[in-house]
């Protein structure tokens, strides 16, 4: 945990990739991530983190399908590490316990 | 037919900008997800829309992460930037005497440049520290009469107090006195409980309000109320450290000029801005006073210097013309109320005018304030110099460069034959350049530590030098990068476009020397060099002049005695032991003195029997002792001296040349004038005396038999000048032993009035010099050059059998050609500058013709001195030397 540090955006993007599994790259992730925050995003965003978490280690990537929409261009799809895995756990945890620790929301 | 629609695709310029910026290693990918989303866009938004969607989006990749890494395939380029430093560092060292000389004068000049920009910004940074500066005026008293203005600050005592109760839009208004008369300006001051007696000066009446308009920032004290009481008094931070050291000033009383009855009470310690132009020490309240009964509410005299607060959203145009309503309502009112109908009548000259506060500081040059401050005139005038010395600095810069480029012409034949692209050697000796500009940095660095204290002292500053502020460094590095890139541009195109054939076979154009370009770079050198020294010259001529012109008073030999007020009682015993000294040929006690610093007193005079006819005449009036004329040398032209046994001259009065014939008197002495006070005898005229600065002429002025007892004057005998003064001391000791004795002398005094005129003597001198320094220094290094490019054609000459002296001739009169015509230039642009300086002052040199010629004959002669050393080793060589490689 104390190696690398994700930021917020760059954990919902890993996120993602998990969750897209085979489907994972630059559009899909957007895509999914825009209808679940209901804001735009921009490629570059999404862009930077992707390359960010590669050059940790969190994410890797090979070269996909080539499609009509894409101009002919191939995509990138993208794969967490085990070690994002690890990552992603251990915070969920600490995020646990602090939810735990903090008294009923509503009564805050 | 149905018009077939081209199908949408993404615009084309943002796809390529996305491929000149990005990563190629990304490019297929990001291209890819960004044809993808837009094709998305397209089915909700329009083609349009989809399109601006996209060219914002291309503007968002552009991230560092993303964008083309510069150091994975440019390492051809790094290297030859390594070799471009490597051959500009080798060019340095093969010419050190023209490098050092390229660089030296382009570090002075951007030195100069600098400290000049230091000062500007510092003259600048008045007045613009407050929080509301935009709503804070001073009241300007504008007066009018036959097309001519006058303009000062002083405004009777009730204006602050109207003007904030009629005028919804005035916040608040507060008013300060700084007149001597009243017991502002100096004063003895003393601690109620100790006995020693300290003379300060500094001394202001103010309110409270002034205080809370112009932002005062206390130190200890309630900055709300500190003035609120009567007799209560504010003093600055300096002071109290000076007074009370390691205590705490509030609450401790003050005696001023000994007068036990009357103690100040402190209440506050301030500290003033260093950057405005209220610079006072000691605050006594305004709050209780009256200086004589109904003068709060008095309108016909002009004392108190009022500024006002308005709200946020007032039209000062609109404010200024309202206020001219005062005018009627309460000038003319008070002057019919005293039954002068003339004073009612000059009332109507009368006007308002607001000047914001941060004006104040630089644009009071027409305005009468009593206070020191700047000139936006010197601030372009510095600004102008310091271009011209830059502009200077990079003329040889360039010149030096270019008058090289024969000896670089083989290497950039060479380079271009090898493939070097014009791009390429434009790099390189830009480079150069660049290298040139870090090493004038370092200097520069050094020249402005070493210049600093000086340059305090011409300018009349206490500049510092933020060295350790990180932005100071990188604006005076950035300047010296910059300057050195600008002004290696054009020897970089100039080079860089030699044919390489040409070059190689050994064949320069002579057309592309662009001989005219250098000459009109030294002439302009030259013209700047020359402009400086007359205007120098003029300078200290004026200044002379000033000091050798005949004021009408003796001003040698005199020592004014300060403070002798607080003798109180034994002030004649004093006087009298003085003249019992030797040494001493006469004392007078008065504190009116002929030059700048000591009391005035102003007012106005009517003709007895035909009042109306002659306006009222306004003029000084003097308090004076009998001995004062002769005391100070000045000349009774008509009538007779006081005499104090006469008791009719109690009511005697003295005028001058100017006051008598502004009175339209033909023969003055037995007539009688009056003023607020009564009607005064005429017994004598005096001959006309300068008591102000030479920039203005001589007013009305007028003596009477008065005690004045803030100033002696002691006459002293030439020869034994230190004695008598050691003699005076003891004397003074004697009679006052709490209080040490201050004195000054006349003639002093009177230079010090024109120091303003001294400091732009200097600063013009300076700068002359630094012109023609570093200009010299160009031409230096130019004549070198060209001498070296001609040592074929001297050495043939020499064979032929030309002398030392033909040489010399040959190759000093092009150059002198030059400075002949820099010095035709300069002439008239000297002579009108200076014309407008000069009509600054009543009294002023005239320019003559021996200026020019002085100025003329000192830049041939170090023109010529310049080039001479060149032009006699070229024309002393063993012409062997220069063709034996033939």
């Amino acid at each position: 945990m104390k190696k690398s540090r994700l930021g917020e955006f760059q954990e919902l993007i890993l996120m993602s990739v998990i969750a897209l599994q085979e489907d994972a790259y630059g559009n899909e992730i957007q895509r999914q991530l825009e209808s679940l925050l209901k804001e735009r995003l921009s490629t570059g965003a999404i862009q930077t983190a992707l390359k960010r978490m590669e050059e940790k280690g969190f994410l890797t990537s090979q070269w996909g399908e080539a499609t009509k929409v894409r101009g002919g261009r191939r995509k990138r799809m993208y794969q967490a590490t085990p070690y994002a895995r690890e990552v992603l756990q251990e915070m969920r945890s600490v995020r646990e316990q602090l939810w735990l620790m903090m008294p009923n929301l509503k009564t805050l | 037919m149905i018009r077939k629609a081209k199908s949408p695709v993404p615009p084309k310029w943002a796809e390529n900008m996305i491929s000149f910026f990005i990563e190629e290693y990304f490019l297929e990918e990001v291209l890819g997800d960004m044809e993808e989303r837009y094709f998305d866009d397209l089915k909700t938004f329009s083609r349009r829309k989809a399109g601006r969607l996209y060219v914002l989006n291309a503007f968002k990749l552009l991230r560092p992460a993303l964008l083309k890494r510069l150091k994975y395939n440019q390492t051809l380029n790094t290297l030859m930037t390594k070799n471009d430093i490597k051959i500009a560092w080798r060019q340095l060292k093969k010419g050190r005497l023209y490098s050092s000389i390229k660089i030296g004068g382009f570090a002075v000049g951007i030195a100069a440049c600098l400290l000049i920009a230091m000062f500007i910004k510092d003259e600048l940074s008045y007045d613009q520290h407050y929080h509301h500066k935009d709503q804070v005026l001073r009241v300007i008293n504008k007066y009018t009469e036959n097309g001519e203005r006058e303009e000062w600050t002083t405004f009777p005592a009730p204006l602050a107090k109207i003007l904030k109760s009629e005028y919804p839009e005035i916040e608040s208004a507060g008013r300060f006195l700084s007149s001597e008369g009243f017991g502002a300006g100096s004063n003895q001051f003393r601690r109620s409980e100790q006995d020693q007696i300290y003379y300060e000066e500094g001394f202001v009446f103010i309110d409270q309000e002034l205080f809370d308009i112009l932002e005062i920032e206390f130190i200890s004290g309630n900055k709300l109320s500190a003035l609120k009481k009567p007799m209560s008094m504010v003093i600055s931070k300096e002071k109290a450290d000076k007074h009370f050291p390691n205590e705490d000033p509030i609450g401790k009383t003050i005696v001023l000029n000994n007068d036990a009855e009357r103690t100040y009470e402190i209440t506050g310690v301030v500290q003033l801005k260093k950057a405005s132009h209220f610079q006072f020490d000691f605050f006594l309240t305004l709050e209780g006073i009256e200086f004589w009964p109904g003068e709060q509410n008095f309108w016909i005299v002009n004392n108190y210097d009022t500024y006002i607060k308005v709200s946020p959203s007032a039209d000062i145009g609109l404010l200024e013309r309202k206020m001219q309503s005062i005018v009627d309502r309460y000038y003319k009112t008070a002057w019919r109320a005293i039954g002068d109908l003339d004073g009612e009548a000059s009332a109507s000259n009368s006007g308002f005018g607001l000047q914001p506060i941060t004006d104040i500081h630089l644009y009071s040059g027409k305005i009468d304030d009593g206070l020191k401050h700047g000139d936006i005139r010197l601030i372009w005038l510095f600004s102008t110099i310091a271009g011209f010395i830059l502009i200077i600095a990079a003329i040889n810069f360039i010149n030096l460069s270019t008058a090289k480029s024969n000896n670089r012409a083989s290497e950039v034949g060479l380079r271009k034959a090898m493939g070097s692209s014009k791009l390429d050697l434009m790099k390189q000796f830009l480079t150069e350049s660049v290298l040139h500009g870090a090493i004038a940095f370092g200097l520069v660095l050094v020249l402005i530590v070493l210049f600093l204290p000086y340059f305090n002292e011409l300018s009349g500053k206490q500049l510092t030098i933020p060295m350790t502020a990180w932005w100071f460094i990188i604006s005076v590095l950035f300047t010296c990068i910059v300057i050195s890139l600008i002004s290696g541009f054009y020897p970089a195109i100039y080079l860089s476009s030699f044919r390489p054939i040409e070059t190689l076979k050994g064949e320069i154009n002579r057309k592309r020397e662009s001989i005219g370009l250098r000459s009109f770079l030294v002439v302009f050198q030259f013209t700047v060099s020359v402009s400086l020294i007359i205007s120098t010259i003029v300078v200290y001529k004026q200044m002379n002049f000033i000091l050798q012109k005949e004021v009408g008073f003796d001003k040698e030999q005199v020592v004014i005695i300060e403070g002798s007020n607080t003798l109180g009682n034994s002030l004649n015993t004093f006087k009298n032991e003085l003249q019992d000294l030797a040494a001493v040929q006469s004392v007078s006690i008065s504190e009116y003195i002929p030059v700048d610093g000591y009391t005035r007193e102003g007012n106005g005079f009517d003709k007895v029997d035909n009042k109306g006819t002659v306006p009222t005449v306004y003029g000084q009036i003097w308090k004076v002792d009998e001995a004062y004329l002769g005391t100070l040398g000045m000349n009774i032209i008509k009538g007779r001296n006081f005499q104090s046994e006469l008791v009719s001259d109690s009511s005697a009065i003295i005028i001058n040349e100017r006051m008598a014939n502004q009175l339209g008197f033909d023969n003055p002495i037995g007539e009688h004038i009056s003023n607020y006070e009564g009607i005064r005898t005429i017994i004598g005229v005096v001959q006309d005396f300068h008591f102000e600065s030479l920039k203005g002429g001589v007013e009305p002025l007028c003596l009477v038999l008065g005690e004045s007892p803030s100033n002696m004057l002691v006459k002293v005998q030439a020869n034994s000048t230190r004695e008598t003064l050691k003699e005076i001391e003891l004397t003074w000791a004697k009679v006052s032993p709490n209080q040490s004795i201050r004195y000054s002398f006349l003639d002093e005094r009177f230079k010090m009035m024109y120091d303003d005129v001294q400091r732009t003597g200097n600063i013009f001198s300076t700068f002359a010099i630094l012109a023609i320094f570093v200009a010299c220094m160009g031409l230096f290094a130019l004549s070198a050059f060209m001498i070296e490019q001609r040592s074929k054609e001297i050495g043939i000459r020499l064979v032929l059998g030309a002398s030392i002296n033909n040489i010399f001739r040959l190759l000093t009169t092009n150059y002198l050609k030059l400075v002949i015509i820099s010095i035709l230039i300069a002439s008239p642009i000297a002579w009108y500058v200076m014309n407008q300086w000069l009509a600054d002052f009543e009294y002023r040199t005239s320019i003559s013709w021996d200026i020019y010629i002085v100025s003329a004959f000192a830049v041939v002669f170090i023109s010529l001195g310049t080039i001479s050393y060149q032009a006699i080793k070229a024309g002393a060589v063993n012409p062997v030397e220069n063709l034996r490689d033939q």
